[in-house]
Order: structure tokens, then C-alpha cells, then sequence
């Protein structure tokens, strides 16, 4: 009978021991490096200080981004439409499209693709040198945004980088309809 | 030791642990002395079957605990307290594996290690004991380590993968080749379908 030999198996195994003292006590050296990070800082997080250096950094683009766009909110809206000049564009980088075994959603796909022709129609009438920090911005988060993915790849269970992808993933969205809200519509036959 | 056996990997009556884990999270390092007292023999059995070298178990089983303290305050009780540990645990293991490769003890190290203690039920030949961990030992590694956790330690299929980062299938899959080659090297009859 299958049932009566996958059992024999299972019998041979349940009578192995889980558990097993080491030959040693673990327990001093535990303790001891317990107390030294109790001394040395209140709140010790060895891994947890990268994802915090991370987030410092995510936290500086995204506040970078937000003074990009109160400088271009008070541009003039005469220096807006002469941005007819193209100026040298840094090379562009694309948000990472799967992260730690997940791929973006395709509602967030499709709104993206819309979001982003807004936002190049845009772009393209904004003076050269608030166009190239833009662009500058946007690069910033995205580069920011692969490496926590990067990072998420090696720790994929780790709830906080997966918070900090999906807000850096909302603060290039917000920049994106920032940018695209804030600037004039391209001029029409009519308008002109 | 002074764990008690159930499924699931849960080595103790919650309450316990929850008195314990309070304690702890309010800096009694006695309180968490006792849970590493409680736990720690089934994280080590667990760290050196997955390991195969009782050198790198007990740096484990250390870092374990460390990780363990440190994040306390993100203990939420949804699972129970040794399951986290062991979750720990095998995260230490396989970066362990990563950082410095898969190099084992050899068999009659490692089975006298595992041969010292037996919490088994019931009457059984330490011979047999030594059989079934040289074969289990003999396991390659992805195969040894699902078996270890979903048919030793009685995870599902799910918390196994979830575990060890890999899909359901690649589990169930690493555990039946694991029975097979298991039966093969005990001798046991093949099971029929």
C-alpha cells in the first residue's frame, strides 16, 4: 500500500530529534553583543541602518524634486513658451518594472503610458535649464528607486524596502502630474 | 530539552512566550534569556541540518537571536513565536550559504552531533537515527532544506516557500524528489500511486 510506505517514511523521520543542545552555550556571547549595542546606541538597527540611509536619500530626491517645482511654478509664463531650444537631455531612466518577484500592475502601466506623453508634451515647452533639472529629478527617483529594488531582489521579505519602493514609485508619479499640471498647455492655432 | 513537540514548529504555549516576549520588549534581558532557553534547541537542530556543520548552526543560531532582540517590536503574534525564530533562522542560514558557500562537516561529525539528543516518541534504534540523518545529510541542498522544514519541522508547502524564497511548485517539487531519494537511500519501497 502507497499510503503505508509514504507513513514509513514519515515515522522514520518523526522520531528524529528537533531539537539539539549545541556543544556549546550560545547564551554568553548572545548577551554580550546584546549589551554592547544596548551601550553603544539606544535604537541599534545594523540592517535596518542601510534602509534608513536609503530612505534619507529617497527622502533628499524627493525633497529636491519638490523645489524643482516651486521654482518652476513661478517662471513666467512668457519664459515658459519660448522654451523652444533644445537643450542637451540626460540620458533617460526607467522606473525598474518587476521588483522581488513582482510586476507592476497593469492599471499603473496604462496610466503611466498616458501620464508619461502628458508629460513629455509638457516638458518640451518648459525652458531648457528648468527642463533639464526636471529631468535631472526624475532620474534621481528612478535611480533611487532601482536600488532599493536592487536591494529588495537580496531581502525580499523585508517590509520596509518594500515601503520605501512603493513611495518612491508615488513621488515620480507626483512629479510627473506636477509637472504635467503645472505647465501651459501646448499653444493652439486658436490661441495664437 | 524543554521544548515541547507539536505541529506547525510552535515549541511552546504561546501565553508563555507572550509574558516572555513583553518582558523582553521592555528590556529584560532575563525574560529573554529564558525564551532563548526554550527555543533555541530547535533553532540549532534546524540551523545544523540545514548547515551540516555545527560551526556555522551556532553562528546561526546566535545571529538568530540577535535579529530576534533587535526586532522584537515587529513581533506582531500573527505566527507564533518559534515559527518567527525559525523564519529567522533560515534567513541566517541561506545568507550564510551565499556569503561563504555550502562547504559541510562530514557525516560522522555532523551525526554525532544530531546522535547526541533523540526527543523522538517512542522506542528507536540510535543506529536508525544515525541512518536517516547521514541520508538526510546526503540530500542536495535545495531538496535538504525543503525536507527539513516541511516534512522534519512540519511547515506547509506555503510557510516553506515563503521561507526559503522559492515558488509553492519549486517546494512540493524539492520535497518529492527529496522522499524519493530519501526512500532510495534507506531502502524503503518506492510509493505507489
Amino acid at each position: 500500500m502507497s499510503s503505508r510506505r509514504l507513513d514509513a517514511l514519515d515515522e522514520t523521520l518523526a522520531k528524529l530529534p528537533k531539537s539539539v543542545s549545541p556543544e556549546r552555550d550560545l547564551w554568553p556571547e548572545i548577551e554580550a553583543q546584546i549589551q554592547a549595542e544596548r551601550q553603544l546606541k539606544p535604537a541599534p538597527r545594523g540592517l535596518a541602518s542601510r534602509w534608513v540611509q536609503l530612505a534619507a536619500a529617497v527622502l533628499l530626491v524627493v525633497g529636491s524634486s519638490l523645489v524643482t517645482v516651486v521654482v518652476m511654478r513661478d517662471v513666467p509664463d512668457e519664459t515658459r513658451s519660448v522654451a523652444q531650444v533644445e537643450a542637451p537631455r540626460p540620458e533617460t531612466i526607467a522606473m525598474p518594472a518587476s521588483f522581488a518577484g513582482y510586476r507592476l500592475g497593469e492599471d499603473y502601466l496604462k496610466a503611466r503610458a498616458q501620464l508619461d506623453a502628458a508629460f513629455e508634451q509638457r516638458l518640451a515647452l518648459l525652458p531648457p535649464a528648468a527642463r533639464e533639472k526636471v529631468e535631472r529629478n526624475l532620474n534621481d527617483i528612478r535611480a533611487a528607486a532601482r536600488e532599493i529594488a536592487d536591494t529588495l531582489a537580496e531581502h525580499p521579505t523585508d517590509p520596509l524596502l518594500h515601503e520605501l519602493l512603493m513611495s518612491t514609485y508615488q513621488s515620480e508619479l507626483q512629479l510627473l502630474v506636477d509637472v504635467t499640471h503645472m505647465t501651459p498647455a501646448p499653444a493652439t492655432r486658436v490661441q495664437l | 530539552m524543554e521544548t515541547s513537540e507539536t505541529v506547525g514548529g510552535t515549541a511552546r504555549e504561546p501565553s508563555s512566550d507572550e509574558l516572555l516576549i513583553a518582558g523582553a520588549r521592555r528590556g529584560d534581558m532575563r525574560a529573554f534569556e529564558r525564551l532563548y532557553r526554550m527555543h533555541s534547541g530547535r533553532v540549532y537542530g534546524l540551523c545544523l541540518r540545514m548547515t551540516r556543520r555545527p560551526d556555522a548552526a551556532e553562528d546561526c543560531v546566535q545571529q538568530t537571536f540577535i535579529r530576534a532582540w533587535r526586532n522584537l517590536s515587529s513581533f506582531e503574534g500573527r505566527s507564533s513565536f518559534a515559527t518567527w525564530l525559525h523564519r529567522i533562522a533560515v534567513n541566517e542560514v541561506l545568507t550564510q550559504a551565499r556569503n561563504h558557500g555550502t562547504r559541510s562537516e562530514s557525516d560522522e561529525t555532523l551525526v554525532a552531533e544530531l546522535d547526541k539528543e533523540q526527543d523522538g516518541d517512542g522506542p528507536f534504534d540510535a543506529a536508525d537515527v544515525m541512518d536517516v540523518e547521514r541520508a538526510l545529510h546526503s540530500l542536495p541542498d535545495g531538496a535538504r532544506h525543503a525536507m527539513v522544514l516541511q516534512a522534519l519541522y512540519g511547515y506547509s508547502h506555503e510557510e516553506v516557500a515563503s521561507m526559503l524564497g522559492i515558488a509553492v511548485g519549486t517546494c512540493k517539487a524539492q520535497v518529492h524528489r527529496g522522499r524519493r531519494l530519501l526512500r532510495e537511500r534507506l531502502g524503503l519501497p518506492e510509493a505507489e500511486l
